[in-house]
């Protein structure tokens, strides 16, 4: 693509909304009141697996203010995105601790939190499946009709009489084969916990649902407004029609607000309270303990290699512990099998991705949508593998790194469009002056001052994981002055989409940034549609929709004027917010007299309004071959690279970052300051999970750190001494002025950059998240004691 | 969402005492509120007042004098101990300790009367008081009694306080000059958080040891056994190492959801080493 | 059994008649309809109710109504002034220090309460300030830069407090 000089892509706009944020005007669910308004609570499950005997609410219903109290047996819907597998509120059994028992709307939040107090709950304590092992056993099954549930079929493969949600496999080319010709084998297991989101504004839901009227109106904190309004109409049988979801500024989201959470519960409650609207606002412990997580995760790698450093053959197991109900979590489980590989060519392999339940909190979408994870495994074996190689973990990888005409492990071809994961790695290595391991010399050596220092790199990829028929829709009308409004179906939770898609419609018609308002609540009823705000698709397609929107606002106004002007429409040209003839400069009509239809001098008016539109709807991507996983899943590849240096202090296990670098094959950078800001926020979450998250469970399952008293997360003071976001640019061909998406990708690798370091420090293996200094001290203590013992051994001899 | 209680707010300890005579109610003591407004919304029965102790000027003292020491108000928040000039140079260990507890904002509330009070064995101020040998001044309407902070602790949020009682404030004796403490302390992440273990270690102008530690026994504690061996070697270079190795003989932690016993223990040797040695300049890392 | 409240917010007298176990956070946005200061976890572990009392920073969240008697209240509402941005919202838009926003006025507030104890504050006092104010989003870089730029702005004696 010719280097074009820009008026605003690839500048640093400042973010839209940003000044309501700064103000305290920015109104999120959180801050809305309705008059009339209910506020809901509800009870929580105390135990992972119980038998509900009987539940007593004479006392809580007797309370004034009480205006509706549900159990499960008044709901009789079953819920989920693919596998339909839960209830609205828990009936007959409940399946994890934390999970929503009874539900009180009341006059105000006192009533109601003192009614659920008042609510008895008569439980018989079950025996839970806790673990993967216990899970994959199957000796007690999470969903005893997991044989009736219906869900997508072809798609997910629930598995029968067994805890196995869906077993999605990928079988490309001949494992066997690549394992004879490899010169030898490496084979692990790693691990990692379940992990929270944990946005600032906790799940919030606002219904509002007359039971004789039909339509039902729900304000909520939430990424997918057209998938809530799918959902609740598949779910309750009622007409989409009749459904308006309305999403306000979003106090951050990370995946968790992806699909429906507290939705059905508010509208039923709102329902039973006549009409009444019905707010839910979900506690922190909530959040934590009630509100969907990241899933845990297991990993069985098998890596064949040649001398040489070719991989010939990967046999992987993920099996991921995904909690009581399947929601998105079979869908990361589907995701890994073409995406879970790395960013490498990889001739033959088997991956086998099993979404498992069991009697936790279950999982949904996260950043990352299970490429965290995978990558957790898949990198560290690379490490592993150029250990015993002996051979340069950056070479290793570059050996083996995708490039234009490799295969991926679903099929495709990568093209010199896709990306350069190659130049990301080389620019991270490049930055934190990466020179291979060092020896062990060296690290004995700094081992004895207390504080060793280290190196890592690592590399990541991840495209969309949407249905191949995935869209989006733009819409733009004028006013009299010539500005613009244009409307979305997106949400803007700050990853800045209102402000991308601004600057390319300012590009497109050459415009000022400031005369493009983008309308920043989305509503069912009045924005045009998006399936939801996930995956990182947004700027592609966000921003080929807005293109293509704003082109045609473009041919109507050359249309209008073309009339007006006595020439045909491709002699029109537009700058400083005219159109004007190419020859004949002078006749020229400006944007304004255009955009609300064009009035003569005797009055006589035609054209308009003139009102915009675009879509976007992903191209040519197919479904995955049941059996083999091949096909075409991927809208365009994102990949990108870690490099880091840490210090370690030996005695405490604490890490300190030094300094970390993370390159990111953007395509085009639309906004350098929104888009370094998406990698410091992804990198800095992606550090949470390596050294310090992590859901925490007692052994009869129940959530032990539902606070961020004990959940924590990274605060000013854990941030790395440096981060160097580095932005690549090769263009991706159908991607708006040659962008792709970054918002996920940030995180991926993390972990992974951050174990490869602490090995170069170290010379020690981790295979467990999350790298907290008490792991990394007793893993040293422990090397010492041992080694101490040899040595007073050897000494006796 | 707190459920309903009623607040006073007396202006002499005299008037607080007759509402904590009360047998009709249940009081609880308000002073920074960072502890007991997260103990109340998380639980079910509610006080039915709460007595707010701010207004009593008494309790708002932060004095030092010459030859006597220190007095800290029940009210004195956390930032005026850490901000403290005197406190910095003379009993540095609080100090350092008040910079460790909560996050800013907490500090700007919560009290270090207050932090004693709630008596968690992680309490963060109280190895320093500790090493101090700080004294708690309680009142009640029967008078004044002043007991060693050694004995206020009696289990895991439990102190001897009675419940018509109430703590006025703590005394810290002058040390000499010459006096050094320091206070280390251990947690999951770099950021506020709760200790995973917290030490102070003090010593004095006389080259005697004294050594505190919370977050490894029901309650704070003072490590007698462990001062004894050190003063017994306080010119031995290798003292920090050996004072490491002892503390991790003398302590019996338990595993919970922030730390694994043994973590606890290797993490008390450590942090007990460097503390000897920033202190005697010997030895250790 | 409810008691009168008397205090002043964001320069204004305010009066109200409240329960005792009302918290100054619930007062702020369920009375007084301020908004902006939020709700992020209720127990002062995470600094997005973070208002400045008396010249200090702290969580309303932890603090009862009824103990912001007669105290001088600011909120992030309070921080421009005849219409305008002060030079601390300014900086944070200018550095891009937020993202979703949600943890953005506690943020504001920790920031401008260091800023009026300190013109000139080190790296690790910036950090200190704001490690009770927990973003998911931004990874606190713009957001020190910010505050950076803010009080260097402020030392010059330019810009709008």
């Amino acid at each position: 693509m010719p280097q074009e000089h820009f008026r605003h892509i690839g500048k640093s706009a400042c973010r839209r909304g940003a000044r309501d944020k700064v103000t305290g005007q920015a109104m999120y669910v959180h801050d809305l009141e309705m008059p009339g308004m209910l506020y809901a609570k509800v009870l929580l499950s105390p135990h992972a697996r119980a038998e509900i005997v009987s539940i007593d609410l004479a006392e809580a219903k007797a309370l004034p203010g009480v205006k509706a109290i549900l159990t499960g047996e008044d709901l009789p819907y079953l819920l989920g995105l693919y596998m339909v597998d839960k209830c609205i509120l828990a009936r007959k059994e409940v399946r994890y601790q934390g999970e929503p028992v009874v539900a009180v709307a009341a006059i105000d939040q006192a009533t109601a939190k003192k009614a659920i107090a008042l609510v008895k709950v008569d439980y018989r304590i079950l025996p839970a499946v806790l673990t993967l092992d216990e899970a994959l056993e199957g000796k007690i099954l999470v969903h005893q009709d997991i044989n009736q549930l219906d869900y997508i079929k072809n798609v997910f493969f629930p598995q029968p009489d067994s805890n196995i949600a869906s077993w999605n496999k990928t079988i490309k080319g001949d494992v066997d084969k690549g394992f004879a010709e490899a010169d030898f084998i490496v084979n692990n297991e790693f691990s990692l916990p379940a992990v929270a989101h944990a946005p600032l504004e906790t799940h919030v839901a606002i219904a509002k649902a007359h039971p004789l009227s039909k339509l039902v109106e729900i304000w909520s904190s939430s990424q997918s407004p057209f998938g809530v309004r799918q959902m609740l109409s598949k779910a309750f049988g009622i007409s989409m029609g009749d459904i308006r979801v309305v999403v306000p500024y979003v106090g951050g989201a990370f995946g968790g607000k992806a699909g429906i959470h507290l939705e059905p519960l508010v509208m039923v409650l709102s329902r039973a309270a006549q009409g009444k609207p019905v707010k839910l606002i979900a506690t922190r412990e909530e959040e934590f303990n009630q509100l969907p997580s990241r899933a845990g995760m297991r990993g069985r790698v098998r890596s064949g290699v040649t001398n040489e450093g070719k991989i010939t053959a990967v046999e992987v197991t993920f099996d991921w512990d995904s909690g009581a109900y399947a929601d998105y979590g079979v869908n990361v489980g589907r995701a890994a099998t073409y995406s879970g590989a790395g960013p490498y060519e990889i001739p033959n392999i088997v991956v086998n991705s099993r979404t498992v339940y069991t009697n936790k909190v279950f999982s949904t979408a996260f950043r990352g949508f299970g490429h965290l994870e995978t990558h957790w495994v898949m990198e560290r074996q690379m490490d592993l593998i150029a250990q015993q190689l002996g051979m340069d973990p950056y070479e290793f990888r570059m050996k083996n790194i995708l490039h234009a005409g490799s295969e991926t492990i679903s099929g495709e071809i990568i093209t010199k469009y896709s990306g350069r994961p190659d130049q990301c790695l080389e620019a991270v290595a490049k930055e934190i002056g990466w020179t291979g391991w060092r020896s062990p010399e060296a690290r004995d050596d700094a081992f004895k001052t207390g504080k060793v220092r280290g190196k890592g790199v690592a590399a990541l990829q991840k495209a969309p994981a949407i249905p191949s028929n995935t869209s989006t829709s733009a819409i733009m009308q004028f006013d009299d002055e010539g500005n613009i409004r244009l409307m979305l179906g997106a949400v803007d939770m700050g990853q800045g989409s209102n402000t991308v898609m601004a600057q390319i419609v300012a590009e497109v018609l050459g415009m000022p940034l400031n005369k493009v308002r983008v309308i920043w609540e989305t509503d069912t009823d009045k924005s045009p549609y998006d399936w939801s705000t996930v995956a990182s698709k947004y700027t592609f397609m966000g921003g080929n929709a807005v293109i293509r929107c704003a082109q045609d606002v473009l041919r109507q106004m050359k249309e209008l004027a073309a009339q007006v002007l006595h020439c045909p429409v491709d002699e029109l040209d537009h700058a400083n917010e005219q159109i004007f003839h190419r020859q004949h400069t002078h006749k020229a009509i400006a944007y304004k007299d255009l955009g609300m239809g064009y009035t003569y001098e005797n009055g006589n008016g035609i054209g308009g309004p003139i009102i915009g539109r675009g879509v976007y709807m992903a191209e040519g991507l197919t479904y995955l071959n049941p059996q083999t996983g091949q096909g075409l899943p991927a809208l365009d590849w994102t990949f990108g690279a870690h490099g880091v240096e840490i210090e370690i202090d030996v005695e405490t296990g604490d890490i300190t970052v030094l300094k970390i670098a993370s390159a990111f094959d953007v395509g085009k950078v639309i906004n350098t300051k929104l888009c370094e800001g998406q990698i410091i926020g992804g990198v800095l979450q992606g550090l949470g999970s390596a050294i310090m998250e992590g859901h925490k469970f007692s052994p009869d399952g129940r959530l032990l750190n539902p606070s961020f008293t004990d959940n924590k997360i990274p605060t000013a003071k854990d941030i790395p001494t440096q981060f160097v976001p580095i932005l690549v640019e090769n263009p991706q061909a159908d991607g708006p002025y040659g962008a792709r998406g970054v918002g996920e990708h940030p995180m991926i690798s993390v972990p992974s950059v951050i174990a490869s370091a602490v090995y170069d420090a170290l010379g020690i293996n981790f295979y467990e998240l999350p790298l907290s200094p008490e792991k990394i001290a007793l893993t040293i203590a422990k090397r010492e004691a041992d080694l101490k013992g040899q040595q007073s051994a050897l000494q006796k001899e | 969402m707190l459920s309903e209680f009623n607040v006073v707010k007396p202006q002499t300890v005299e008037e607080a005492l007759t509402y904590l005579e009360r047998k009709d109610h249940i009081t609880k003591v308000l002073a920074g509120g960072t502890d007991l407004l997260v103990i109340l919304r998380r639980s079910l029965k509610m006080p039915d007042l709460l007595l707010d102790i701010k207004g009593i000027e008494e309790t708002k003292r932060l004095e030092f004098t010459s030859g006597v020491g220190l007095f800290v108000g029940a009210s004195v928040t956390v930032n005026q101990v850490a901000d403290s000039e005197i406190i910095q140079r003379k009993y540095q260990a609080l100090g350092q300790a008040a910079q460790t507890l909560g996050s800013y904002q907490v500090r700007n509330r919560a009290t270090l009367v207050g932090n004693i009070c709630n008596a968690s064995p992680g309490a963060d101020l109280a190895a320093p008081l500790l090493v101090y040998e700080a004294n708690v001044h309680i009142a009640s309407k029967t008078g004044r009694r002043t007991i060693p902070l050694t004995e206020f602790f009696t289990g895991v949020k439990k102190t001897a306080l009675a419940s018509n009682e109430l703590v006025v404030g703590i005394s810290l004796p002058d040390p000499s000059s010459g006096d050094q403490s320091v206070y280390l302390r251990q947690a999951r992440i770099k950021g506020h958080d709760l200790g995973i273990v917290g030490v102070a270690v003090r010593l004095t102008a006389y080259q005697r040891f004294l050594v505190a530690i919370s977050a490894v026994a029901p309650t704070p504690v003072r490590l007698f056994a462990l001062e004894e061996s050190l003063n017994d070697q306080w010119n031995s270079p290798e003292i920090a190492v050996f004072a490491g190795e002892e503390i991790q003989m003398l302590i019996h932690p338990i595993s919970d959801v922030r730390a694994s016993a043994e973590y606890r223990l290797h993490i008390a040797g450590v942090l007990v080493k460097r503390a000897v040695a920033l202190l005697t300049m010997t030895g250790g890392t | 059994m409810k008691v009168s409240l008397t205090c002043r917010v964001n320069g204004e007298g305010v009066c109200g008649t409240i329960e005792p176990s009302m918290t100054l956070l619930n007062f702020l946005r369920h009375d007084l309809k301020l908004f902006g200061t939020k709700e992020g976890c209720g127990e002062g572990e995470c600094g997005a109710c973070t208002v400045i009392m008396n010249g200090v920073a702290v969580n309303a969240c932890l603090v009862l109504a009824v103990e912001a008697e007669n105290t001088e209240i600011t909120t992030v509402e309070g921080l421009s002034c005849g219409g305008e941005l002060s030079t601390l919202q300014s900086e944070f838009i200018k550095q891009d220090a937020l993202q979703c926003g949600f943890c953005t006025p506690g943020m504001l507030m920790s920031a401008r309460a260091l800023l009026d104890r300190t013109s000139d504050p080190t790296e690790t006092e910036m950090k200190e300030a704001i490690a009770g104010n927990l973003c998911r989003c931004t990874g606190y870089v713009s957001i020190l830069a910010a505050i950076a730029s803010t009080a260097k702005t402020e030392r010059e004696g330019e810009g709008r407090k």
